[in-house]
């Protein structure tokens, strides 16, 4: 068994809505959330849902792999700039080399990512497309 | 005021030792600086991945029972700077007054493994909530951090071929060196890529080794044959930054009045390399078109000498320990004082390890 649905579970705001937290002292935006600002030290933050918008600044595509990703390998790979400020790494999807081009506008959709076998559990998590 | 010196090392071969498991590659570098006179204080165990890739914890303790050894045991983990976590906690507790001699043991099984494999290993190193969920490996961090600095300073692949051109020149000549051979500019820029424009020789071959190092105070007489104080260490740590190293530089910076002569860095890729050089002071953008002008990795660094994980920055140690008491047996560097900058993969947390001959 690889796919374990209490690491899924806790995790599904982060891997399905892109829930990030928001200082309310100083306007820091943390991804994934967490419930303590690492600039200002504060606990006063408050979740809330990235537009998953942003711009593709650039990218990379990786020909190696971990278990469980062959089947999506090679696996394109962008460093985004979503629209609240904050630059997350994160696989796209769907992609055309040729259409790929610094500061794309992308949009996030979710994905299957892994599986536990053709009959098992069934990871989904945030891939990015181009718009 | 305390002193703390290094007054003996020891390690392994880096290679794929098949036939040894974790424990019997730890004892083999250990028993290399123990004697029957050797009163040792504490044992410190430098690993970062036993438990994915031998099944097994409470190292240190199962170390000490097979060295016979009865005293203070732990193991360090922070990833692949478990070792200049480990250096740096020997230190302070010899600093303190409270222990006289620690012996500092790094080891690291990762050559068992196939690449996608060890690759899971090493993801671990990325946030657990979405970057290693979502199938990311390091590789491609490093990937658009090349990308981007190439971009930024305008230099093409050919630039970063410099670096394990000379890693490999290096590296040739240390026996414990995992890839001990030269490798041409051409092999390098068309061997395989590994994630674009990131080749293979942009990275370090994961294998296995064990290192072992012992720290005591200044009033501990060994009859060892040479002698290096830690003048000083100092650590910082940074969210990953694309093209800077900020927990490099700041560590660095709270003790740039040293001026070492030597250098031990944790080269996991070349762009990291290019990268921790201009924190420390070469001109960004040109670091490694500079390489003639420093005294850098002579050990062949993680790209020859090999990367057995949490027992790196053991053995970058052992390697200025060995070059500033002129025992090392490659390529030799000269000078009284040398830096080692122990790092994890994407070089989001540093040891700065300063050492001066006695």
């Amino acid at each position: 068994m690889k796919v374990f649905p209490p690491q899924l579970w806790r995790n599904k705001e982060t891997l399905y809505t892109l829930i990030a937290g928001k200082c309310n002292k100083c306007g820091n935006i943390v991804f994934p959330y967490q419930e303590f600002c690492n600039k200002c030290k504060s606990f006063n933050i408050s979740k809330i849902k990235l537009s998953g918008k942003g711009t593709l600044i650039s990218w990379t595509v990786a020909y190696q792999n971990r278990p469980g990703f062959e089947k999506t390998t090679p696996i394109y790979v962008g460093y985004i700039k979503l629209d609240e400020g904050i630059e997350i790494v994160a696989p796209l999807t769907d992609v055309d080399e040729s259409n790929l081009k610094e500061n794309s506008r992308v949009e996030a959709t979710v994905r299957k990512l892994k599986s536990d076998s053709t009959n098992g559990l069934i990871e989904y998590g945030i891939k990015f497309r181009l718009v | 005021m305390v002193e703390v010196l290094i007054q003996d090392s020891s390690m392994l071969k880096v290679d794929k030792h098949y036939e040894e498991g974790l424990l019997d590659l730890a004892i083999k570098a250990s028993k290399e600086i123990l004697n029957d006179q050797l009163k040792i204080d504490a044992l410190i165990v430098s690993n970062s991945y036993s438990e994915k890739t031998a099944d097994q914890v409470l190292l240190s303790t199962k170390l000490a029972n097979s060295l016979g050894i009865n005293t203070l045991t732990f193991r360090i983990e922070n990833g692949d700077a478990s070792g200049g976590a480990a250096i740096s906690t020997a230190y302070y507790m010899i600093k303190s007054g409270m222990i006289k001699t620690a012996l500092v043991v790094g080891v690291e099984k990762l050559g068992d493994f196939p690449m996608h494999f060890v690759n899971d290993i090493i993801s671990q190193n990325l946030d657990e909530k979405f970057s290693y969920r979502e199938g990311l490996i390091p590789q491609s961090y490093s990937a658009l951090r090349m990308k981007m600095y190439m971009k930024k300073y305008n230099v093409d692949y050919d630039y970063f071929t410099e670096w394990p051109y000379l890693m490999h020149k290096n590296g040739a000549e240390n026996p414990y060196a995992f890839l001990r051979f030269q490798a041409d500019k051409k092999t390098i820029s068309t061997s395989q890529v590994v994630s674009d424009p990131l080749r293979l020789f942009d990275t370090s071959p994961r294998a296995d080794g064990a290192a072992a190092i012992l720290m005591t105070s200044d009033d501990v007489n060994l009859k060892t044959e040479g002698k290096v104080k830690i003048a000083s260490i100092t650590s910082a740590n940074s969210e990953f930054n694309v093209l800077e190293l900020p927990a490099v530089r700041e560590a660095f910076n709270k003790t740039k009045d040293f001026k070492p002569e030597i250098l031990e860095i944790h080269d996991s890729y070349s762009i990291n390399a290019a990268l921790i050089l201009e924190e420390i002071g070469l001109e960004k953008g040109k670091s490694l078109s500079m390489l003639d002008s420093i005294q850098v990795n002579f050990s062949g660094g993680l790209k020859s000498r090999g990367y057995p994980g949490g027992a790196t920055g053991i053995y970058q140690i052992a390697e200025e320990y060995m070059q500033l008491t002129e025992k090392f047996p490659g390529k030799r560097a000269s000078g009284e004082r040398g830096t080692v900058i122990s790092t994890d993969e994407l070089g989001t947390t540093s040891y700065i390890i300063n050492l001066q001959r006695c």
